[in-house]
């Protein structure tokens, strides 16, 4: 029989997974669409946790209320950084210069540049410290099952992220505007040319993908119940790293593992202190990176 | 060839502007500085500098070489820790712990290097981010080492083979002196055959590779010997405040130095040097308006992106400088005939 407490950790860093997993959806998304990494990200995962909690002090809603207002200051966000960070970098709509490195370089170090003004802008707003969500929104009622004690946060949060999964998976295999983003992502300029309007769905994607991140900040905040500017940062890397371990283009593989990292992340707080165990993320990332270029699940490509 | 004798060396005159650069840093500025003499101004002049050898080491992988590396402020970490663990461990004084530092953080970054060599564009950077975010958490939590994030006060200031130069004139001097000497070898560096290989291997490393180029081994060579130079602006920091802390060499301190390259333009020294005076500077000049320090450093990057995307001072023009100011190989003989690289 196993240990209640592994079964425990194992509950706890699949709802830890979840989150990555719905932050690694957004990377995943825009990089399969553009070829390019948002580095901005991980503020799309701060703002929707503070758009939740400047509601929550505000009007004090219900916590539905609160997940949509996040989904919704998210696709706002998403939209906002696509105009700010990517768009005026797209001078020209040919194939090399959609996929070429020199807008590769100067989108990556604008968004980044981004990033830091939506943190430090949160910064002077709230203060860098960490802000408390009250605590009658605190999703972390001890729940009993078997031999473990879950909280509601866990079955919350892996419920929210398998609906919207599942709607992703929807939108994208039966929509016309899913078929948009697939086929921009295969290939912009053949998609441009069967007249898919490829500006429309870059910016579809960044919502989507936005709202996911938004999505992931808010339920993260609700369960641990803090808030602070810099706390995507981290959760950014991680999700980075589930989308490089599945392959770049794979939005199950970078969902599986996501889900790997979680486990393994929670699993490795038994045995070393916590400040460590953002070791594994990173660790993870050195190894694929060497041994498994291409991913877990990543079909071959070139890695140019 | 007939006229093979050089044409004769033009006066300094003509030349003026490492004269001049040298001229306000060993003079001016430090005229200037014992005019007010106070401490906060010598701090951010010796800020400033550190983080000029800082932008200048980072503009040799990611200008030059064209590696884009997010974790250089954990090599600048490496540097300072090395000094300071020598010297509060072993009492080593600043005249061994300086190039000690240099050694051990090229060596970090040589076995850094090994594996991850091989990756490309965006991977090289995510790989190189990971490695600073391991260097970083290492700092923060090997307590036993590093005290963890309580940091680690540095008794010993700064001296040479036993000479004391620690009052604040001396100190700005020897900064000024260890910066100059690296920026100018970082200098000749850039400004060479090699550096003109290391920019080969940037605008396309297939084409170098057939070429004959060891990319790879090219690639390791500028990576360390820029992780050398953080190295050494580490130790000149944890000589100089005397007190490291792991908050100094976090992500967005590699951020800032990334910004202060961009800013001055890819691949230019002059604009290196620029770009960190400027990021520095203005915050500091900007300190009435609070807290909006940072966003500063966030504005003038996506603006110089956007605006500028050739930064400050361009390569090109950088290249057009650097022949003109400090090209002695690129006068000609009488003959027409150029001497050394152009």
């Amino acid at each position: 029989m196993i240990d209640p407490y592994y079964l425990q950790q194992l509950a706890i860093g699949l709802s830890l997974g979840m989150t990555y997993a719905l932050m690694a959806i957004g990377f995943t998304l825009i990089f399969g669409v553009l070829n390019v990494v948002n580095f901005a990200h991980g503020e799309i995962y701060t703002l929707g946790a503070f758009a939740g909690l400047v509601l929550i002090s505000a009007a004090a809603p219900p916590a539905v209320a609160v997940i949509f207002a996040a989904l919704a200051i998210g696709a706002l966000a998403g939209f906002s950084l696509e105009r700010l960070a990517f768009k005026p970098f797209r001078r020209f709509t040919d194939e090399a210069s959609l996929k070429s490195r020199a807008m590769r370089e100067s989108t990556l170090l604008s968004s980044l540049a981004v990033s830091i003004v939506v943190r430090e802008g949160l910064e002077i707003g709230f203060g860098s410290q960490m802000q408390s969500i009250p605590f009658a929104y605190l999703i972390n009622t001890p729940v009993r099952v078997g031999p473990v004690i879950l909280v509601t946060g866990d079955f919350i949060i892996f419920g929210v992220a398998a609906a919207m999964l599942v709607g992703l998976q929807y939108l994208l295999t039966r929509t016309r505007t899913g078929l948009a983003i697939r086929a921009v992502s295969n290939n912009p300029l053949g998609a441009k040319y069967v007249g898919i309007d490829t500006d429309r769905t870059i910016i579809v994607t960044f919502v989507v993908g936005s709202m996911m991140g938004a999505a992931a900040g808010i339920l993260t905040g609700l369960y641990y119940g803090a808030v602070f500017p810099a706390m995507g940062f981290i959760p950014g890397i991680k999700a980075f790293v589930a989308m490089v371990m599945g392959g770049l283009s794979s939005i199950p593989g970078a969902v599986i593992c996501a889900l790997i990292l979680g486990i393994a992340e929670s699993m490795a707080t038994t045995f070393v202190s916590s400040g460590w165990s953002d070791m594994v993320a990173y660790g993870f990332l050195i190894v694929t990176l060497i041994f498994f270029p291409n991913g877990l699940f990543g079909a071959r490509r070139e890695r140019v | 060839m007939n006229g093979s004798e050089l044409v004769p060396l033009r006066g300094g005159w003509s030349r003026p502007v490492p004269l001049l650069a040298a001229l306000a840093l060993f003079a001016v500025l430090p005229a200037v500085l014992a005019g007010f003499d106070r401490g906060y101004l010598y701090q951010i002049a010796n800020l400033s500098l550190i983080f000029v050898l800082l932008s200048a080491s980072m503009h040799l992988v990611t200008g030059v070489a064209g590696l884009l590396h997010l974790g250089h402020a954990a090599f600048y970490g490496v540097g300072a820790y090395t000094a300071a663990l020598l010297s509060s461990k072993l009492g080593l004084g600043f005249t061994a712990t300086l190039p000690l530092s240099g050694l051990t953080a090229a060596l970090v970054a040589f076995l850094v290097a090994l594996p991850t060599m091989r990756l490309v564009s965006i991977y090289f950077a995510v790989a190189t981010l990971a490695i600073g975010q391991m260097l970083y958490l290492v700092m923060l939590n090997w307590v036993e080492l590093t005290k963890g994030p309580n940091g680690i006060i540095v008794t010993k200031g700064l001296e040479l083979f036993g000479f004391s130069l620690s009052g604040r004139l001396p100190t700005y001097y020897t900064v000024a002196v260890v910066v100059a000497l690296c920026v100018v070898a970082i200098g000749r560096l850039s400004h060479s055959y090699y550096g003109n290989t290391l920019r080969s291997i940037r605008e396309d490393d297939q084409c170098a590779d057939a070429m004959g180029v060891r990319t790879v081994r090219l690639k390791m060579e500028a990576f360390t010997l820029s992780a050398f130079f953080a190295g050494v602006a580490g130790s000149l920091w944890a000589h100089m405040t005397g007190y490291i802390s792991p908050g100094d060499f976090k992500f967005s301190e590699s951020i800032l130095i990334l910004a202060m390259v961009v800013v001055g333009g890819l691949g230019s020294l002059p604009g290196a040097v620029i770009g960190a005076l400027l990021l520095i500077l203005l915050p500091e000049g900007l300190r009435g308006l609070g807290d909006f320090r940072n966003i500063m450093v966030g504005l003038v990057m996506f603006l110089s992106i956007l605006l500028l995307p050739k930064g400050l001072f361009g390569e090109v023009s950088a290249l057009d400088f650097a022949r003109r100011q400090w090209g002695a190989a690129w006068r000609r003989t009488r003959g027409g005939e150029g001497i050394g690289w152009r």
